[in-house]
């Protein structure tokens, strides 16, 4: 049993030595008490062959051959060659790349036994002759896009509602990703049947959800585990907000100046200002009382300082705002 | 609303003007030969629908033979077509994140390939900038507050905006995409799906059916 055990012994050293050059002088300082010393084992490639007996005879090691691409002709098949995601093999890819760290002011390593060539995933695969055969494959699972619908405009036109949605791929112990639940939908508040009281309570019930500017209604849901109930959520909500805008309760008479969205210029301070401004100017002449009031409002200066003034404040001051208002003070004061 | 949408392989039997779906009964099976998804997405298509035409008979493994030995039919996979109509995407917006530049490059030349050949129009190819995730930790295990070594992490994005493309198209070009997918990738897929008005929104229910006068709560 000592002496097969000391084979084994010198089987690992053996093989140990064929390995690397720099191990052989820790060898030379290790001491084991072996049979056989450990030169001769040094000559032997693997252990010695009891001629085909016994549990521990190896198969003879055959040269590996010139490599495959030796044989590869210039108008083969790539894609037999590597038809699916491979790591990369050197003697199957006839291309002379170098990759790696010049070390020393050298060049990148050759392909053969080469890392860096295998960690990084490689698209032979996926050459362009591949990917067409891929796409012919593909062909009949796919529809045309309706002839109709050329233009974003018309999208917009005939299917006003937009749902959004992201769906996750990524590697990791899960599959899922709890983001890919969340819903987006947005409507264009122009496309829904909604008379103007409608319109403004709709805006007034949704908040901060509605950008005036691209008049845009965005609802997003993400109350629901599933992305199918999400969305059924959000075409309720939207059904919901329709119909209650629609309908007109008893305190929304209640409604006062301030609650109002736009600028309205009857009965507001500016109408009082300018009207009480021009009667003290004597304008009309003598008089006073309400006749004179609207004597002065039916002129048509004075329509154009109210038009002036209500653009002012609903669309806030720009050049053609500000120069509209200016042209209207001084027409009313005939300056 | 009917659309004239001329679809080009257009099946023998169908006369209807509207977008057809087709069923993907075993896309997997030609690209890689494993055979488990027709089952299932035969069973959820056929529930469903007012006029069930074409029904091919495949040789239907049950779901639970994916470890079994499938035995691939020799005639070609025949394709299902449902009367349901088909979604459609105004937007489809790919987003790839990788920590190597090269391969997303790689990746992009191949997705814009596979959709130049599926006839699916690109809108906009662009890289947005890359996000760096640093880190200072301490050198040593024990004291040496002074002594620290920072690592970052580089995510390198890029994106790829589809528009005008139907629920059919984007489902087979979207696995494709997805299984070829390199390892150390992510991706994130926006959808933009079009919509009709739907019919109980056109007219306020209060028409039909007034409200009594009573005090809301």
């Amino acid at each position: 049993m000592a002496s097969h055990s000391s084979k084994v012994f010198l089987c690992f050293l053996g093989r140990a030595n064929v390995r690397g050059p720099g191990l052989q002088d820790t060898l030379h300082r290790v001491t084991y008490s072996t049979a056989q010393s450990v030169n001769t084992a040094a000559g032997n490639r693997g252990p010695p062959d009891r001629g085909g007996r016994g549990p521990f005879t190896r198969k003879p090691r055959r040269d590996p051959g010139e490599p495959r691409t030796e044989k590869m002709s210039v108008d083969q098949d790539w894609t037999a060659v590597y038809p699916s995601a491979t790591p990369f093999r050197s003697n199957a890819v006839p291309l002379p790349v170098r990759m790696g760290y010049p070390v020393k002011r050298g060049i990148p390593p050759e392909k053969k036994g080469n890392l860096e060539l295998i960690k990084i995933p490689n698209f032979l695969h996926l050459t362009p002759a591949a990917i067409k055969k891929h796409c012919e494959a593909l062909k009949p699972f796919c529809t045309e896009w309706p002839s109709a619908l050329d233009t974003d405009a018309k999208c917009d036109e005939h299917f006003p509602v937009k749902s959004e949605s992201t769906d996750y791929v990524s590697a990791g112990p899960s599959v899922r990703n709890p983001a890919a639940r969340i819903v987006h939908l947005k409507v264009k508040m122009s496309t829904l049947n909604l008379d103007d009281h409608a319109r403004k309570k709709m805006i007034k019930l949704v908040g901060k959800r509605y950008c005036k500017a691209s008049d845009v209604l965005t609802i997003t849901t993400d109350s629901c585990p599933l992305r199918k109930q999400n969305l059924e959520y959000a075409m309720y909500l939207l059904t919901v907000l329709y119909h209650e805008s629609w309908k007109t309760e008893a305190w929304e008479a209640e409604k006062t100046v301030a609650d109002m969205e736009d600028y309205s210029w009857e009965d507001s301070q500016s109408q009082k200002n300018i009207l009480d401004t021009l009667v003290r100017m004597k304008v009309v002449g003598e008089g006073e009382g309400e006749e004179v009031r609207e004597q002065l409002l039916g002129r048509r200066e004075v329509q154009d300082y109210k038009d002036s003034v209500t653009r002012l404040k609903n669309e806030g001051e720009s050049e053609i705002t500000m120069l509209q208002y200016k042209d209207a003070v001084k027409k009313v004061f005939s300056l | 609303m009917i659309f004239s949408c001329p679809s080009s392989p257009s099946p023998k039997n169908m006369a209807a003007p509207m977008t057809l779906r087709r069923e993907i009964v075993s896309l997997a099976r030609i690209l890689t030969g494993i055979s488990h998804l027709g089952t299932t997405a035969l069973g959820a298509r056929s529930s469903h629908k007012k006029y069930n035409v074409i029904r091919s008979h495949l040789p239907l493994t049950p779901s639970t033979s994916f470890h079994t030995a499938t035995v691939l039919s020799s005639k070609p996979s025949s394709i299902t077509i449902t009367e349901e109509p088909d979604v459609l995407f105004q937007k489809v917006s790919v987003l790839v994140k990788g920590h190597d530049r090269a391969v997303l490059d790689s990746y992009k030349f191949f997705a814009t390939m596979a959709a130049e050949e599926l006839g699916i129009t690109i809108s906009k190819v662009y890289e947005p900038a890359k996000e760096i995730d640093r880190l200072t930790l301490l050198k040593s295990v024990h004291i040496f507050k002074k002594h620290r070594v920072q690592y970052e992490m580089r995510t390198h994005y890029r994106c790829i905006e589809f528009s005008h493309i139907t629920g059919c198209t984007a489902q087979a070009y979207l696995e494709y995409i997805q299984r070829n997918l390199p390892e150390g990738v992510a991706m994130e897929v926006t959808k933009t799906a079009m919509e009709k008005v739907p019919d109980h929104i056109l007219e306020p229910m209060w028409k039909d059916h007034p409200i009594e006068d009573k005090p809301s709560q």
